[in-house]
């Protein structure tokens, strides 16, 4: 391998101009939801092939107790309202929508909790022992989790942004980067609930 | 190769700072925290045995364990001080950053959470030589006990927890013994980059796979696990407490891989020299690269299929019981989406070194590096679509037998690819046989037995035959072991001067390769004769019949465990008194052997532009 002249500057990765260090951050995250994503595709064809398979005819819970529709879409609205309202900041350049993220990050999460919380479908046997009933319910549990954790990260991100930016520590305008950054993944999660959501249409 | 100065004078601040809680945080701290935490999490959710659900209970009392363990010791190491300085608008300062990239603090730094590319190479090599030690001590222990019919060296249950144990410990030690050290230390040398994409992500790829090896060691006291690596469900849920350690092994190690994978692709992608376009990348960067990027959408599958399986444990899901709705099935699926990409997550980067080996020591370019390139490609693209040959005779949907026959045997396409560069490169050359070169014939032996029993297994008729006997366990063992890890052997032979300062002991070397080699011949061979006649694999006593093909195959471990103690006994000894090495004792044209030893913290005092690829050998030496 032959080299040449170096005429250029070079920074140390620690000092790399904040556009270079941002191109590679996104690139990470995005890699990072590639993994994610294959985990939602998975969650999603273990729905549909444990659907299909229906054994037993133990799809839906013995008592019928699934969810409505409209349960998925509920997480998913605020999600989806936080992921728009990033994208205007990011546009705009202005770190004022970091509140509204904030916020739809607590209530989302919450609601989730809430649904989490309150499941209709965990039963109790002849010897006392919990379980869930139907592979319906299994396959909605796991899904509400991963919506949970996507709402943790988001929550935490959020935080930081309005942290960040209250305490105008930082100008809005240097942490361009960081905000589009954070917003490959507020998209992410908002069609990864979304997905969930189209999915726990489908009874 | 000819270099200038950099124009760019980063000055570099002296790292002091003395009150910043980064300094008081190590190895030590990370376990005390990491302990605390466990016993935290197991008193809040300790098991009622009064209740029905006892056994619910007590999964997840020792899942939250192990789990809190994992995050108290990362919490104690200071893995997360980064993230919640950012959280609150103090990011790490100059000092402190260079303080974390361990400049000056010796061999601590390789005891804390240092951000520096070679300390993570030397942390991982060290770690995947132990867990080879331990994975390869369990190897021999099952083939003691395999030594003449009826044998009781061990128990019935103590074999089923080896023989998972054995199998758990090598597949998450060969997954990294390439991209592991060579991926870290040596990577970021070649493609001419200071350091990784994200070096705080990188010390975290390691601690957290770290605090697995505890949790994995843990299912000994807690009953074993009688599943064997691929823990199939229902067989996984049912089974007793020590299997929370395989699950939690898995969430850990999933998660170290994904943050390793997505920060060895950044680094190729986004940090490549100037002028090192894609076709002057060094193969091993390529292969390796592939191999990682590959991992990160494969490994997740896995990883739900783990919590699936926690979840009937420990909540009363019904994924895998067949009574309410679930189905042995699903896990198959998930378990070999993530099984069979696998396998070439850890023979790529193997056999990449070896394409990084041959023109070195050949002095001839690589032969065809697009062939190259297109078999690492081909092969990660297909491996995608094969995953359902584990599944044939499982009963899921026989019809679709032949397309997973037909993709799986076109893997044998680019394969065969590989093959033709590694053989182009040496034909008609006039080989330097040196330590690594020898791995790569050997290599080129072991791999094409391991490929073509492979088209064996693939074929369905022939897979209903030798499916689930020692056939399989000789087949995977020649692509793995016979491949791969000669691969990275190879490449530990080829590295070390760079990363040790120091010559690995040559002729110790040559009596380690050829105890191993002949004693993996002798091992394996043996173990397809008894696989031919039927003998089945995971069964602790075998019939008389197969008494001869087996007491050879232990011969043959004990020869391999005999040349793998020579070699370590090598890498040791020379690493403490091995002959100084020279800056470039090979050779070589590619970028980490323009570097001094030890090698500087950002590598590379003058930044190197790239004009050439890096096999410009000329013919003959």
């Amino acid at each position: 391998m032959s080299s040449d002249t170096a005429s250029h500057t070079e920074f140390h990765i620690h000092h790399d101009a904040p556009a270079v260090v941002g191109r590679r951050e996104r690139l990470g995250v995005r890699l990072l939801i590639v993994a994610d994503g294959a985990f939602v595709v998975g969650m999603i064809f273990s729905y549909f092939y444990l659907r299909g398979l229906n054994a037993n005819n133990s799809w839906v819970p013995k008592g019928g107790h699934t969810l409505a529709a409209s349960t998925g879409w509920v997480v998913a609205a605020p999600l989806i309202a936080a992921a728009i309202v990033h994208k205007i900041g990011v546009k705009s350049r202005s770190a004022a929508t970091s509140g509204f993220v904030l916020l739809a990050m607590l209530v989302g999460g919450y609601l989730q909790w809430r649904q989490l919380a309150h499941m209709p479908f965990v039963a109790v046997d002849e010897g006392g022992r919990h379980f869930f009933e139907g592979a319906y319910a299994s396959n909605w549990v796991v899904l509400a989790g991963a919506n949970m954790f996507h709402y943790v990260i988001g929550t935490f991100l959020a935080l930081g942004l309005f942290i960040r930016g209250f305490r105008a520590k930082v100008d809005p305008t240097l942490e361009y980067w960081r905000q589009l950054t954070a917003s490959s993944w507020f998209t992410w999660i908002a069609i990864a609930g979304a997905l969930c959501a189209i999915t726990t249409s489908i009874v | 190769m000819t270099t200038l100065h950099n124009t760019s004078t980063h000055s570099r601040p002296i790292p002091n700072p003395s009150k910043s809680l980064i300094t008081k945080l190590n190895m030590g701290t990370g376990l005390v925290v990491g302990v605390i935490f466990a016993f935290a999490a197991y008193y809040t959710f300790r098991p009622n045995a009064d209740t029905a659900d006892f056994y619910n209970q007590q999964n997840k009392a020792l899942l939250a364990a192990m789990l809190f363990w994992s995050v108290g010791f990362l919490i104690g190491i200071g893995a997360f001080i980064g993230p919640f300085r950012w959280l609150i608008g103090k990011d790490l300062t100059a000092e402190e950053q260079l303080y974390l990239a361990g400049d000056g603090q010796g061999i601590k730094r390789y005891f804390k959470y240092c951000t520096d590319h070679k300390v993570v190479g030397i942390q991982y090599l060290v770690g995947v030589m132990a867990m080879l030690a331990v994975g390869g001590g369990m190897a021999m222990m099952i083939r003691t006990s395999l030594a003449v019919p009826g044998g009781h060296f061990i128990g019935a249950s103590v074999y089923n927890s080896l023989v998972g144990m054995h199998g758990i410990t090598m597949i998450v030690a060969m997954i990294i013994v390439a991209t592991g050290p060579f991926g870290n230390y040596i990577m970021p040398i070649m493609i001419g980059a200071r350091d990784m994409a994200f070096p705080r992500l990188n010390a975290l790829s390691w601690w957290i796979l770290f605090t697995a090896i505890p949790v994995l060691c843990s299912a000994w006291f807690l009953g074993g696990i009688p599943t064997g690596w691929t823990a199939y469900a229902p067989l996984s849920v049912q089974a007793g407490p020590g299997m929370n350690a395989f699950i939690a092994t898995i969430l850990i190690f999933a998660v170290s891989t994904a943050v390793a994978g997505m920060n060895i692709t950044s680094t190729v992608v986004a940090m490549r020299a100037k002028g090192m376009k894609w076709n002057r990348v060094p193969i091993f960067v390529i292969g390796s690269t592939l191999s990682v990027a590959l991992a990160i959408p494969a490994f997740p599958t896995f990883m739900l299929a783990m919590i699936q399986t926690t979840t009937d444990r420990v909540f009363n899901t019904g994924f895998y019981d067949a009574n309410v709705g679930g189905s042995g099935w699903l896990y198959a699926h998930l378990f070999w989406i993530m099984g069979h990409p696998e396998v070439y997550v850890i023979l790529l980067p193997g056999i990449a070194i070896l394409m990084e080996i041959a023109p070195v020591f050949v002095r001839k370019p690589l032969f065809s590096y697009n062939a190259a390139i297109m078999g690492f490609v081909g092969i990660a693209g297909l491996s995608v679509l094969v995953w359902a040959h584990h599944m044939y005779i499982s009963g899921w949907t026989p019809t679709l037998n032949g397309p997973f026959m037909v993709t799986t045997e076109m893997i044998s396409v680019p394969t065969g690819l590989l093959f033709l560069v590694m053989l182009g490169t040496i034909w008609r050359g006039k080989p330097w046989m040196k330590l690594p070169m020898l791995g790569l014939f050997a290599v080129i032996w072991n791999f094409l037995i391991g490929g073509i029993t492979g088209i064996y297994l693939s074929d369905v008729p022939a897979d209903n035959y030798l499916h689930g006997s020692m056939f399989v366990t000789a087949h995977f063992h020649y692509t793995l072991m016979g491949a791969a890890l000669t691969g990275a052997v190879a490449g530990l032979a080829y590295w070390f001067p760079k990363m040790t300062g120091r010559m690995l002991n040559e002729p110790a070397g040559y009596i380690a390769f050829w105890f191993t080699q002949i004693g993996f011949q002798v091992l394996f061979l043996g173990m397809f004769i008894a696989g031919a006649e039927g003998q089945p694999r995971r069964v602790v006593s075998f019939a008389a019949m197969y008494k001869y093909s087996n007491m050879i195959s232990t011969g043959g471990a004990y020869l391999i465990g005999i040349g793998f103690i020579i070699l370590l006994w090598a890498v040791i000894h020379s690493w403490r008194k091995g002959d100084i090495a020279p800056q470039n004792p090979w050779g070589a044209k590619t970028l980490e052997w323009t570097v001094p030893y030890p090698v500087p913290l950002e590598n590379f005092d003058e930044t190197p532009i790239i004009t050439s690829d890096p096999y410009g050998y000329g013919k003959g030496i």
